[in-house]
């Protein structure tokens, strides 16, 4: 196993560390570490040349326990100011993406003063008229018994991106890779499974709360969680320095274009 | 002493689909469009499906089987307790099973507990009263989050027991279910309550639950190779594990038959009904042809602990029921019994003797089947099948089963 099993209200919860520097909290999305993969992905090993990065998995992802008493977001966010608490984490930068981008952002409207710079990339959470998020978990059925063909084009650019292909590939893969990937579609279905679908309609009245600077990150070509969401998000949180579009990129923009996604996010710690 | 008990399950399929629905539709279930529903022609339909059922009862099948599905043309019973209610006034003898109603998509499980108090009391106390979680589909069609079915399911049904057989008023202090007042009109009438069918896939977990509370254990499986033997044994060993003992009543199965006048003839009538049966409306159930909704990481019911074995052993892209190419392969699936009186007596009778099982549900009309050729097989079936059955079921049973009166045992399984 990797990184570290911190004990948090009688429950497990792993965390994995990477890099030297001002601590940076990254909470994972659907095609991310914990989600898929075990170790960090190539984006956040770029960060970490800037930053120490701080990852835990979410409750029931990947060696945190689960809890069945996660009903909502609001449960995760308790769950993760207990996480910050044992991890005396004080000031720190968040970056989230996707679901994690939505408890980011929920963290931030609670305890805007915990946080120096906020980060969301392809960020559920909101609802906005006429821009559904995707059904991620009908497209985690596969079609003909095997393909993931559909499920990798709401999470990323292209069904056929290599990424892609290796974070969700067809048939059967990686037994481990299999169970985290279920894992965090369960856990996605206890906060964002029952209509309000993977968003909480009292987040957009609150986002005036965050005080810090904010970068918001959309990948061109989101299939999942539409770009006005991005839009939104940029548009009411107080001082937010726009909607930076990754060209090219699907959802999951850290992923896809580690490289530039990096980028702007410690472009935008430095300023 | 009893013999199997041969139940009539009537799906209610929709049967007016073009030829080129599965060439042209991805599911039969939850995306399918309703814009294909044709009123002209679905007129009336509701009643044929209920006279068929009715005929079952005149014919001597000792029930009627109904179930609950939403938004598919594989069965219209979105409620079927509005079918349970017009059977009770059309029919005076069989049992009326309804397997079941899917508690976690009820707001309140108090209506589930209501309606079937009130079945109960409209056919006499002829109420076999099925408890089901629903599977994937269902999950889409209510917007049922997968983590928790089962425990609140569990919760559920534990409740609406509860208020059949305690006095109310009191107040339920449930994680899901929280009521401040509890307190059934109508009671039910059979006592202590209307025996409990629990529909299962040979989770372990399912299997136990059901036999610490003493119900009847159903298998969902529609096909009968080795594994419904299997699923015996397992739910035999653990009722043994909570001290109780196994018996042929405790346990039930479902099946699909068609018998006419000899082998050939059988298979001429029911073909068509049957692949519209399996090409259509398995499609997005049994097949893996378009998306499969049932079972998957879309629909994570099961703990991750449970998920790993399963994907230990998962073949990616493996044939399901509805994936059968050919007549050969269907019948070795033992999904459907096709054939002459003799041929279905023994098919069946094999599968009593090797599963043990007390309780058949079986499937008539198949898919587009017309009227006039689901009746002639039943009315077969009960004439030159059911009496074979029954004969050679009470000897087995009382062979294996010695001392125990089944009457009793019937009784007594809630």
């Amino acid at each position: 196993m990797s990184g570290r099993i911190i004990e948090v209200n009688q429950r497990k919860v792993q965390v994995l560390e990477t890099g030297q520097g001002a601590p940076l909290l990254y909470l994972h999305g659907f095609a991310d570490v914990h989600s898929v993969k075990e170790n960090f992905l190539p984006f956040h090993e770029k960060l970490a040349q800037q930053a120490r990065v701080i990852a835990p998995a979410h409750p029931g992802c990947a060696q945190t326990d689960e809890n069945k008493d996660v009903d909502a977001i609001e449960d995760v966010v308790f769950h993760y100011l207990e996480v910050l608490d044992a991890l005396e984490l004080k000031e720190f930068d968040l970056v989230g993406a996707c679901v994690g981008g939505w408890i980011a952002a929920e963290l931030a409207v609670r305890h805007p003063e915990k946080i120096r710079k906020l980060v969301l990339i392809g960020a559920a959470g909101l609802f906005v008229p006429g821009a559904l998020i995707g059904d991620v978990f009908m497209h985690a059925q596969p079609e003909y018994g095997s393909s993931y063909a559909t499920l990798r084009e709401m999470l990323f650019s292209s069904a056929n991106h290599p990424r892609a292909l290796e974070l969700f590939p067809d048939g059967k893969g990686d037994l481990e890779d299999e169970v985290r990937r279920y894992q965090m579609l369960r856990l996605g279905s206890r906060i964002g499974f029952k209509p309000p679908y993977f968003y909480n309609p009292s987040l957009r009245n609150r986002l005036h709360r965050i005080t810090s600077p904010a970068l918001v990150i959309w990948g061109e070509k989101d299939n999942f969680v539409p770009r006005s969401h991005g839009e939104t998000y940029a548009k009411l949180i107080a001082h937010c320095s726009g909607l930076k579009i990754i060209p090219g990129a699907g959802h999951s923009a850290q992923v896809e274009k580690p490289e530039e996604t990096a980028k702007s996010v410690i472009e935008f710690l430095a300023k | 002493m009893k013999p199997v008990q041969l139940f009539c399950w009537h799906f209610m399929a929709y049967p007016y689909l073009a030829k080129d629905f599965d060439a042209k539709e991805s599911s039969g279930w939850v995306t399918v469009p309703n814009s294909l529903w044709d009123n002209a022609k679905a007129r009336g339909l509701y009643q044929e499906y209920i006279d068929q059922l009715v005929y079952a009862d005149e014919l001597g099948f000792d029930g009627m089987v109904l179930n609950e599905h939403h938004q598919n043309i594989y069965g219209l019973m979105p409620s079927p307790n509005l079918i349970a209610a017009a059977l009770t006034q059309n029919t005076s003898r069989g049992k009326i099973v309804i397997l079941g109603n899917l508690l976690p998509l009820h707001l309140n499980p108090m209506r589930v507990a209501e309606e079937y108090a009130m079945l109960d009391q409209m056919s006499h106390g002829r109420l076999v009263a099925g408890f089901a979680p629903g599977g994937g589909p269902e999950t889409f069609n209510y917007d049922v989050p997968s983590a928790n079915t089962r425990e609140k399911f569990w919760e559920a049904a534990d409740l609406i027991v509860r208020s059949w057989t305690e006095d109310g008023p009191f107040a339920h202090e449930g994680r899901y279910f929280p009521l401040r007042y509890v307190n059934l009109w109508p009671r039910p009438l059979q006592k202590p309550f209307p025996p409990v069918w629990i529909p299962g896939s040979r989770s372990p977990s399912t299997m136990t639950e059901v036999a610490r509370r003493g119900y009847c254990y159903f298998l969902s499986s529609r096909s009968h190779g080795g594994e419904t033997h299997r699923a015996q044994q397992e739910f035999a060993a653990v009722l043994e594990k909570h001290g109780d003992k196994y018996h042929p009543f405790r346990f039930g199965i479902l099946m699909s038959t068609y018998v006419a006048e000899t082998d050939r003839q059988a298979r001429e009538e029911c073909e068509e009904g049957v692949w519209y049966f399996l090409k259509n409306c398995l499609k997005g159930h049994l097949r893996r042809e378009g998306r499969q909704l049932t079972y998957g990481p879309g629909v994570p019911y099961i703990p991750a602990a449970a998920w790993r074995e399963y994907m230990k052993s998962y073949t990616p892209g493996r044939k399901l029921l509805g994936d059968v190419e050919n007549w050969e392969e269907l019948d070795a699936s033992q999904s459907i019994i096709v054939g002459s009186a003799e041929t279905v007596t023994r098919r069946i009778q094999s599968l009593i003797e090797k599963a043990k099982v007390g309780n058949l549900l079986i499937q008539f009309q198949l898919g587009n089947m017309p009227d006039h050729l689901a009746r002639k097989s039943m009315k077969l079936f009960a004439e030159k099948v059911a009496p074979a059955l029954r004969q050679a079921s009470l000897k087995q049973f009382t062979e294996e089963y010695p001392g125990i009166n089944f009457e009793q045992a019937a009784e007594a399984v809630h």
